[in-house]
């Protein structure tokens, strides 16, 4: 299994360098292209978020495997301030004024699996998942 | 850093924009801002943009095209959006970004075609 790779987010070409990663790490791992586009689409959305809301952060991708199935996991990090309402950044079209609304609904929509962890005043963790169908 | 340009040809009164690299918000900026000075300077009537290259069409650069079509209409000028490949179409619906007002066409032929139409129509009425 191929080790896990990490993107550092600290400017907008940074947001197309990680979701290339999760490109790249996808078709290696022959997800079809329509889950590509997914995979690349979730993360360009989470490493903007990251951008705008918390200025850096860190994106890693990498290969899981549970009982045999084959997945991709996305995990976003950052020390930013934080989400005071969770449920509320998840409603579609939420939006504070630099968003616009759809970026973590979306993200979780193109995505099978999706966690977020986030304390205000420490950061915020997103971990994501795409299976492979079988 | 210097953003990207992305070339802007015009064919008589119509402009065409093939995008063909994997757009950073700045350079994406930049575009919406050079295709709408070109369309002033030119006088166009019509804009083609076209996405075949394109892999990736995220809700920043989708809401940045609905913004470009919105704001070129508000200067009298159509935009058709051609060639979505279908990974970007499906992702774009799911995103939830569905781009309701903007014209597309399947391909740039198609989109020339569908322009020309569309110019003529305009063509009736009052100059």
């Amino acid at each position: 299994m191929a080790q896990p790779k990490t993107a550092v987010v600290r400017s907008d070409l940074d947001i197309v360098i990680a979701r290339t990663m999760a490109r790249d790490l996808a078709k290696a791992m022959s997800f079809g292209a329509i889950d590509q586009a997914r995979i690349a689409t979730a993360v360009s959305e989470l490493a903007r978020n990251i951008f705008l809301y918390a200025g850096t952060g860190k994106v890693t991708v990498k290969e899981i495997d549970k009982g045999g199935r084959k997945g991709i996991e996305i995990v976003c990090e950052d020390q930013g301030p934080g989400i005071p309402d969770v449920d509320l950044v998840m409603q579609d079209g939420y939006s504070t004024s630099r968003g616009m609304g759809m970026g973590l609904p979306g993200a979780r929509r193109l995505m099978d699996e999706f966690e977020l962890k986030s304390q205000e005043g420490v950061g915020t963790k997103i971990t994501c998942r795409k299976w492979k169908s079988s | 850093m210097d953003s990207l340009r992305i070339p802007i040809l015009k064919i008589g009164d119509i402009l065409i924009a093939s995008i063909q690299v994997s757009l950073h918000d700045a350079s994406a900026v930049q575009f919406k801002d050079d295709l709408l000075q070109k369309i002033y300077d030119t006088r166009a009537r019509g804009v083609i943009i076209d996405l075949t290259a394109l892999d990736v069409v995220d809700s920043f650069i989708g809401r940045l095209i609905a913004d470009i079509a919105a704001m070129a209409g508000l200067m009298g000028t159509r935009v058709v959006l051609t060639g979505l490949q279908p990974a970007v179409a499906i992702t774009l619906v799911e995103l939830g970004l569905e781009l309701p007002r903007v014209l597309t066409a399947l391909n740039l032929e198609k989109g020339l075609s569908m322009m020309q139409r569309l110019t003529e129509e305009s063509d009736d009425g009052p100059a």
